[in-house]
């Protein structure tokens, strides 16, 4: 049986890993609600961007009349070649976070064996598992991307985005679609995938897998999968989120950016004929890149604010077995202090019965 | 008050300016125009350059704007600017490095056509940079 030093030994080890937990976990609440503030400060923005294209492709057409051709981001073509952009955690300690992303991509990837998939990731965490499971892609010229010698169905790109999730601006974001976009309209991929973490609220969090491109109809997300949370996970999140005092529904945040919402739906859909100071069709390109860089800013916020949730309930659950583990050491320490003490007088009641 | 333009300018991280002014002054694609109260509603792409209100709770204000989009209704006037910028958060040390890789850019882009357009467009982004930093008052 361990003695009284050993258990108090371990008792204070349990406790400062219980302090160190409990510090992460306030840490994550705050910076979950300064994630969901960005994330709800970016609405008015694509809210505009999403209504103004709506009420454009209603009135332009988006083929050329020139050419004949559609715009190049709204061609579909059979689907031979997909980039999947998987956006991932920076940081572990968040539970099953970064793992469901992964077992998404892996799903998707699963699904589509016919077709090549690139990989492209965002987010320390995927990346890393990523890496041991798919080759790297081969270029003869790197830095251009050019020179392809594709060796595998399913191959990761070299990731010159590292960071992105740290110090997340849309100037970043619109710099990693403008790449998707490019190599898409040069017909280097038939599609674009993104797989993040849907954040509405603590408790309300999916797995996704959304079609970026080719874009079929403004407006409409194209979930491809989904993972819901788990009604266990749920209980959890929510416990987790009352104790660190994050509120769990977006009610009194959204009040005020409801009519804000309100107001940016309506935007550039007035029912009166505009003056366009350009052509419209012109208008168009210029606006639909930009539709696909606000689509991946908006995943990688959600995908920001769904890690420091996931890392904080994490973080909550690992307080709460320090404490009970705490406890039961406590009690395991006063048995065995007791039982010493308890020895030590029969000997001396004993020793003195024996005289 | 009356006949005076509802201004807002969003940018994709907040709402910068949400307050009526009597005029502002955009920079379009191809040049600078003014709108007033009761301009026609017109829709159009912003180039780099600087967004002015004049009069109203607005007052006197001056954003850099790289890209953007504004809507013109006859009694409000929304941008959409990818960033915006006070001309006093403006690093002038940043932007002069930005004109030099434009340049650089300009310089390799060789035959391709994409490339200059690129390269033309880092430029135009720094030079309305520099010029908006540096006519500070």
């Amino acid at each position: 049986m361990a003695n009284v030093l050993d258990l108090r030994r371990r008792i204070r080890s349990v406790k400062n890993t219980r302090q160190i937990t409990k510090a992460m976990k306030m840490v994550a609440a705050a910076r979950l609600r300064r994630a969901q503030e960005k994330a709800l400060s970016s609405r008015p923005y694509a809210m505009m961007m999403t209504s103004v294209l709506q009420s454009l492709r209603r009135r332009v057409d988006a083929v050329d009349p020139e050419t004949g051709q559609m715009h190049p981001l709204l061609v579909t073509r059979p689907e031979k070649n997909i980039l999947l952009v998987v956006i991932s955690g920076e940081g572990g300690f968040a539970g099953a976070f970064n793992a469901n992303i992964v077992k998404a991509a892996n799903t998707f990837i699963a699904g589509h064996k016919d077709a090549q998939v690139d990989i492209q990731a965002i987010g320390r965490k995927g990346r890393d598992v990523l890496r041991r499971r798919y080759p790297a892609a081969q270029f003869t010229d790197s830095a251009r991307q050019e020179g392809r010698h594709r060796a595998a169905p399913v191959e990761l790109l070299d990731d010159h985005h590292h960071g992105i999730l740290h110090q997340l601006n849309f100037e970043r974001a619109s710099g990693l679609a403008h790449e998707i976009t490019s190599l898409y309209a040069h017909e280097k991929i038939d599609a674009a995938y993104v797989v993040y973490n849907e954040f509405k609220s603590v408790i309300q969090q999916r797995v996704v897998v959304e079609r970026v491109l080719p874009i079929l109809e403004i407006g409409e997300r194209e979930v491809a999968l989904t993972q819901e949370m788990t009604q266990e996970e749920r209980e959890r999140a929510g416990e987790a989120a009352i104790s660190s005092g994050v509120s769990l529904s977006e009610a009194e945040a959204e009040a005020g950016a409801k009519q804000a919402e309100e107001e940016a739906r309506r935007f550039g859909t007035a029912e009166v004929d505009y003056i366009y100071e350009q052509d419209p069709g012109e208008l168009f390109n210029a606006l639909l890149p930009r539709y696909v860089a606000t689509q991946l800013y908006h995943a990688m916020l959600e995908s920001v604010a769904a890690e420091f949730a996931a890392r904080m309930t994490a973080m909550d659950s690992a307080t709460n077995n320090a404490s009970e583990l705490i406890d039961s050491l406590t009690l395991a320490m006063n048995r065995v202090r007791q039982a010493a003490i308890t020895k030590e007088l029969i000997e001396i009641v004993s020793g003195a019965a024996a005289l | 008050m009356a006949n005076q333009l509802h201004v807002r300018l969003v940018t994709p991280d907040r709402v910068l300016v949400d307050s009526t002014a009597d005029a502002i002054e955009l920079p379009a694609r191809n040049g600078y125009m003014e709108a007033l109260f009761g301009h026609a509603p017109l829709l159009s792409e912003l180039g780099a350059g600087e967004v002015r209100t004049h009069g109203g709770h607005a007052g006197e204000q001056r954003y850099f704007v790289s890209w953007g989009f504004v809507e013109v209704l006859p009694d409000r006037v929304t941008i959409l600017a990818e960033t915006a910028l006070k001309p006093e958060e403006i690093n002038a040390t940043e932007a002069h490095q930005e004109l030099e890789r434009g340049e650089k850019l300009w310089s390799e882009a060789g035959d391709d056509a994409e490339k200059y357009e690129e390269a033309n467009h880092v430029i135009e982004e720094a030079e309305a940079k520099l010029a908006s930093a540096s006519s500070r008052s």
